[in-house]
């Protein structure tokens, strides 16, 4: 076996890109796509705060009590109040009335809180996407609680005198702990990562990694199995070149195009969503080893296919439970054990994980290496599965 | 005389109980226009795709010149071209693209390509062609690219798969005008083809069948080797004559020619002699009569359909 021709490899490197080329349908793709989903992505996972949930509050008792609790709760953002009158019917409609949540103050609340009996608050939730209920519930406790402490320093403030006196008369450190359990106890946060929590530095990894990866891997797949539909494939293998120069020399214009592709990505999100990145050198290694996993992947898909139909096809299935099970939008952590484990297997769970150990921790070498390693085993082992396949074919 | 350019020894290829080809053994000097001709099946695609590396014989070898072309399949890719009976050349590619991308893969230096190409724009008449993408070319002036394509690295041999088909005459003669100007200049031409009037053409013809090398010769030897004369005769009216004797157990075949019936028989002359005497047909007119030539097409049918031994001349 002789070592591959730099000139063959040209050769059929610069034929490849006259087919990019010449494919203007494929190269507006390329060049408006990319920057289109990044925008899109961008914007879609920028915030990830729940706000304006539409929702009615029916206040039954209408007292000033209750119009205090409603000035409070209609500042928080997380709600958008209607607030039907006070005979409204059919809390429990919420589809009828459009709305997520419905909170009902009942009649007699007021009663309940000054006879020292208070009435629980009707709430009621919208729990299909198991997501908005809790948040709502939270947002109402919350409220409720602010509420709470304000009622309770206007308590304070209005005792009378002999209350203050009897106070006094009580042992130093009974008092002391009787104050601490008059104010909320807090936990002083302070966030060593990702400090402005902004999602969009989480997720433009993801972003990155999906749109290479939905490229490289459809591109790529279509190649090979072009060439054999169009019937070219035995006139390429009766030349002399080799399978290697074959692999590479197909390969090596995709690489180039992801690469702009990735620096077009990252910088629109350096520029529109002021994204910062660290350590270039971490990060250019990192996106490297993920496009040559990627393109000798779809390499492979593209040596087995008889046809671009089944290329397409069986790039869909590679590419479908990646993009829901690679953690690029959400933590890893979330998914059962055994589910992650299959996650292990995409190169993009590892090419989101060193990347944000990079970006977002500023780690060092030892804490991504192992992730650089399963990449670069999974680009070997693509790029000599492809070229083993192609020798098959002459059989 | 010069050394084979191929040479097959026991070549075989089976695909489990399919024999494709078995123990196909021949040579062929250089120079020659080699027709290689078979019934679509017979095996002349899959020894076509073992001389070219492709597919592994499962017994013999063959070399071309001189290269094992299974164990030496890198090099042996080197020494000849081929011209596949699809069109497979990049269509989005131009004329002249396609030539330096052969050339670049076929690693012959750049000064020598543009050399060549230029010679091979020539040679083929695709001059004021060369910027126009394959794709958007005749069937013709495809076909003269492919060859041009395949001769970059100038090999001494060129495989050639069905070269003229769907073509029409005058690309045909285009055709094998470029054909005798390579032969002249010693490379050897492997062509399969099913138009009878381009085998006379060839300098040599091989028949194969399930499989099987059946005869080697030149077309005049092939011809000469059958029965002098075939009985052609006249009869009238026609359609209902052919499909009748078509069902005569005495006839192996009839073959329809300019209006006439080509009968294929054992004893042609007993045959007619009974028939001249009683004419067993009522509702047919016999006009005429007389003895012909066989042509080519003549031994193809009698090869392939298996009654090759009783027309040919015996030998004693």
């Amino acid at each position: 076996m002789k070592w591959p021709s730099l000139g063959a490899i040209a050769s059929v490197a610069y034929k490849e890109f006259l087919h990019i080329y010449r494919d203007r349908r494929v190269l507006l793709l390329l060049i408006v796509l990319p920057p289109l989903f990044t925008l899109m992505f961008g914007h879609a996972f920028e915030n990830t705060e729940l706000t304006d949930v539409p929702a009615l509050l029916i206040d039954r008792d209408q007292t000033p009590r209750t119009a205090h609790f409603v000035e409070i709760i209609s500042k928080d953002k997380t709600f958008h109040w209607r607030m039907p009158a006070p005979d409204f019917r059919g809390e429990s409609d919420l589809i009828g009335n459009g709305v997520k949540a419905t909170l009902v103050i009942p009649v007699g609340w007021t009663d309940s809180l000054n006879k020292g009996d208070p009435k629980p608050l009707p709430l009621y939730l919208d729990d299909s996407d198991t997501n908005t209920a809790s948040a709502v519930e939270g947002a109402v406790q919350k409220n409720l609680g602010t509420f709470q402490s304000k009622e309770r320093d206007l308590l304070v403030e209005s005792l009378p005198e002999e209350v203050i006196e009897l106070g006094k008369k009580l042992p130093i450190d009974i008092r002391k702990q009787f104050v601490s359990l008059m104010t909320a106890w807090s936990a002083e946060s302070k966030n060593l990562y990702n400090p402005k929590s902004r999602f969009i530095d989480y997720v433009v990894p993801g972003v990155i990694g999906l749109i290479l990866q939905l490229l490289t891997v459809t591109l790529m797949a279509c190649t090979i199995a072009r060439e054999r539909e169009s019937g070219t494939l035995y006139q390429l293998l009766v030349t002399s070149l080799q399978r290697g120069e074959i692999v590479i020399g197909k390969m090596l214009p995709y690489l180039v195009v992801s690469i702009c592709l990735v620096v077009v990505i990252m910088a629109l999100c350096w520029w529109h969503f002021e994204v910062a990145f660290y350590q270039p050198h971490a990060l250019a290694l990192i996106c490297l080893l993920f496009l040559l996993c990627s393109l000798g992947l779809g390499l492979l898909i593209s040596t087995f296919s008889r046809t671009q139909t089944q290329a397409i096809q069986f790039s869909v299935f590679f590419l479908l439970p990646v993009f829901v099970l690679s953690g690029a939008f959400a933590p890893l952590e979330q998914l059962p054990k055994a589910i992650q484990y299959i996650s292990e297997l995409f190169p993009l769970t590892h090419f989101c994980r060193a990347f944000r150990l990079v970006n977002m921790y500023h780690a060092g070498f030892s804490f991504y290496v192992v992730d650089l390693v399963v990449l670069l085993a999974g680009a070997l082992i693509t790029f000599i599965g492809a070229a083993f396949l192609l020798k098959r074919i002459e059989q | 005389m010069s050394e084979p350019v191929i040479v097959l020894d026991h070549l075989s290829k089976s695909f489990g109980n399919v024999h494709a080809v078995q123990n196909l053994s021949l040579t062929i000097a250089p120079g020659t226009i080699f027709g290689f001709l078979g019934a679509n099946g017979a095996g002349k695609t899959t020894t076509i795709r073992m001389l070219c590396g492709l597919t592994h014989p499962t017994g013999g070898n063959a070399t071309i010149a001189g290269t094992d072309v299974w164990k030496d399949r890198q090099h042996v890719r080197t020494k000849f071209g081929y011209v596949p009976q699809r069109f497979s050349l990049y269509r989005d590619l131009t004329v002249l693209e396609n030539f330096r991308f052969f050339g670049g893969a076929y690693g012959v230096p750049g000064a020598e390509l543009e050399r060549r190409i230029k010679r091979l724009l020539r040679l083929s008449d695709l001059e004021e062609k060369v910027n126009a993408a394959a794709g958007s070319l005749s069937g013709g002036m495809r076909q003269l690219l492919a060859i041009g394509c395949a001769l970059v690295h100038d090999p001494p041999l060129l495989f050639f798969d069905e070269p003229t088909a769907g073509l029409d005459p005058v690309h045909r003669q285009q055709i094998w005008n470029l054909l005798y100007d390579l032969s002249n200049e010693e490379k050897t031409i492997f062509v399969t083809t099913h138009y009878m009037d381009e085998v006379e053409r060839c300098t040599e013809v091989g028949f194969i069948e399930s499989g099987r090398l059946l005869a080697k010769a030149s077309p005049r030897a092939l011809k000469s080797s059958f029965r002098a004369r075939l009985l052609e005769i006249d009869v009238e009216p026609l359609m209902p004559a052919l499909v009748q004797l078509r069902d005569r157990p005495e006839l192996l075949g009839v073959s329809l020619r300019s209006g006439s019936l080509r009968l294929y028989a054992q004893e042609p002359e007993k045959l007619m002699a009974r028939w001249r005497e009683n004419w067993p047909f009522p509702d047919l007119h016999l006009l005429g009569e007389r003895w012909v030539e066989p042509d080519m097409e003549d031994v193809f049918t009698a090869y392939s359909q298996g009654y090759d031994g009783v027309l040919k001349k015996s030998t004693a």
